[in-house]
């Protein structure tokens, strides 16, 4: 037991620096001094993540934690979103006046949360994990304490209670179906099954729903999406970020996780439940693009986009789904989209904080001929936006080859085809924020400036978008490894 | 398997039962006959005895009882924490005494919180 302990090293260096940032705030006055130990503490967590990478894989805690690329992948993928949000939120904190180490901290905990999510491999430690990110979250979601945010707080706050009922609910179903919680004991019961479809065991079919809908509030497909234009108009823009990024790529590792250890098996299930996806993964995608074209806030906008986007992925769940005896290359699919989507989404996101401290307003109006206010800040927010809409040489682009040539090779033709509509259609709302920026007329002449944590998130970002579109041999041979776990 | 949620049933069945006859059971004894019919101010009162209730139920409470609620419910978990350790103290030796003393660590770390923004001050 004790000597397990060493395989959660990343979750308990970055809780010591996330209590270091609780204490130094109590005490100290200039509190410049915050950030600095919590990016510390995040690459010391990083570092502790890339020492575990060539680990063996091994469950650890009574089979209650995975110790695998897969998990350490999305550590590593959580750990750079918590810098690259805490850096952009160098300036935005100054809103908070008294609340700045409390910031941090919650944002630190919610990552320890979303680590022990991605690697957790029993039932119970999923919720536990779920729970520890989202609680965090909430808090971190009403931070402004105005009207909106309170709101966008309170509507988390009870929605999520809701999906995590229905999640437990399923999960309930689940364990007195199979009568194990670790999810390779459920596998091992669900080979064993004798019916030849979900319909012949009524009770796991409802469990299965159950937990797909629950997970679906995390990754925001529809129908479980209304909390998101909401919550992301009211939150504080840093958290909205982490949000749409390193929330959504967790739900995304643990549903396919669960999906694909526990349900991957007999041809007739994994068929089954890849049907499911495949059907929300068109509503979500159709739905998030079509509202999406009438948002005027750019912060509701990047909310219906989320929604789009995690159709797309879902459009990787199904053909991950599908693909029981294919090799690892369809299967890391899902894990390239999410990777360069958190890349993309949080460098537009960081410009998006930068230009709204200046402007103080959300309104894609006021971005009106940005080029020649901040020709950096609008070059960035090009790229971005450019990549989510998936256009070389970016690595939306590839992302989005990779993913849709997967589900093609699964038989999913019909369910690419609709994803290739509906990238067309988001081109029209992402190049409606650019030729606004680029061709608009200035508001005023002021120059929007910004700080240099700012740039340097935002330069790391845009560097590895371009440089992910150009050369992506060497990210894809990381997710495949990382694909690997659910070999057969 | 069955039989154990057979049992639950039969449970169910006579908890249900009990909850409607009792209420029922005083109507049943007076058609009979046994009990006696005599209605007054003091009998159907909403407490037979004692003071008169004054105001409403709805009374507005100092909302600083509630950071006291929330420290004595961490000093609560402290104990029970502590004493499954105490019980078994050689059994888990070193390796239970560095938990426990991480664990004591994050609660002192949340009082000292509380006490440096305020929370122990009535004002």
């Amino acid at each position: 037991m004790m000597d397990q302990i060493r395989y959660i090293a990343p979750e308990i260096s970055l809780l010591c620096f996330a209590l270091i940032v609780i204490v130094l705030d109590l005490f100290i006055k200039p509190k410049k001094v915050l950030p600095v130990i919590a990016v510390a503490g995040s690459f010391v967590a990083l570092l502790a993540v890339l020492m575990l990478w060539g680990v063996p894989v091994t469950d650890v805690f009574n089979k209650m934690l995975a110790v695998d690329q897969f998990g350490l992948f999305f550590k590593a993928l959580i750990l750079v979103s918590l810098v690259l949000v805490i850096l952009a939120s160098n300036r935005y904190v100054l809103k908070f006046e008294k609340f700045q180490g409390e910031f941090y901290a919650l944002l630190m905990l919610s990552a320890i949360g979303l680590m022990l999510l991605v690697s957790a491999i029993n039932l119970i430690t999923i919720y536990v994990a779920l729970e520890l990110s989202s609680i965090s979250l909430y808090v971190l979601v009403s931070f402004l304490k105005d009207k909106q945010s309170s709101e966008a707080g309170l509507k988390y706050l009870i929605l999520g209670a809701v999906a995590s009922a229905i999640l437990l609910y399923g999960m309930a179903l689940i364990f007195g179906t199979t009568g194990n919680t670790c999810l390779t004991c459920i596998a091992d019961y669900v080979k064993g099954m004798p019916a030849a479809s979900l319909a012949g065991s009524p009770v796991l079919l409802i469990g299965l729903v159950l937990l797909i809908s629950g997970f679906g509030f995390k990754i925001a497909s529809v129908p479980f999406q209304m909390w998101v234009p909401d919550v992301y108009e009211g939150a504080p823009t840093p958290i909205t970020a982490y949000l749409s990024v390193a929330s959504k790529a967790a739900g995304f590792a643990v549903i396919a996780r669960i999906l694909l250890t526990a349900f991957g098996m007999p041809a007739w299930l994994h068929n089954d439940w890849a049907m499911i996806i495949a059907v929300l993964a068109v509503l979500t995608m159709t739905v998030g693009n079509i509202v999406a074209l009438v948002q005027t806030n750019i912060k509701r906008l990047f909310g219906y986009s989320s929604i789009a986007q995690a159709g797309y992925l879902m459009v990787g769940l199904a053909a991950m789904g599908m693909a029981a005896q294919a090799d690892s290359t369809i299967r890391s699919g899902l894990i390239f989209f999410l990777f360069s989507y958190t890349l993309t989404n949080l460098g537009a996101f960081i410009a998006i904080i930068a230009i709204s401290n200046k402007i103080n307003s959300d309104n894609i109006d006021d971005y009106s001929g940005m080029a020649k206010r901040s020709p950096l800040l609008a070059t960035g927010l090009t790229i971005c936006l450019v990549s989510l809409t998936g256009l070389p040489p970016t690595a939306g682009l590839i992302a989005k080859i990779y993913i849709f040539s997967g589900a093609v090779d699964q038989g999913l033709l019909w369910l690419v085809i609709i994803a290739v509509i509906n990238s067309c259609i988001s081109a029209f709302y992402y190049f409606k924020v650019v030729k606004v920026m680029w061709m608009g007329e200035p508001v005023n002449n002021d120059e929007v400036t910004s700080t240099w944590p700012e740039w340097l998130a935002l330069g790391f970002c845009c560097l590895a978008v371009v440089v992910i579109g150009i050369i992506p041999g060497a990210f894809m041979a990381i997710t495949q490894n990382a694909a690997k776990i659910f070999g057969i | 398997m069955l039989e154990q949620y057979g049992y639950v049933g039969i449970l169910l069945i006579i908890a249900v039962g009990f909850t409607i006859t009792i209420p029922l059971l005083p109507k049943l004894l007076q058609l009979i006959g046994l009990i006696p019919h005599k209605k007054n101010p003091t009998k159907s009162g909403q407490y037979e005895c004692g003071m008169q209730t004054i105001g409403k139920n709805w009374v507005q409470f100092n909302f600083r009882y509630y950071f006291f609620a929330v420290l004595f419910v961490l000093l609560d978990m402290l104990t029970i924490f502590l004493y499954t350790w105490a019980v078994n103290i050689k059994e888990l030796g070193i390796g239970g005494l560095v938990a426990v003393g991480v664990f004591l660590v994050i609660l002192t770390i949340g009082y000292l919180y509380a006490w440096r923004k305020g929370a122990l001050q009535w004002k």
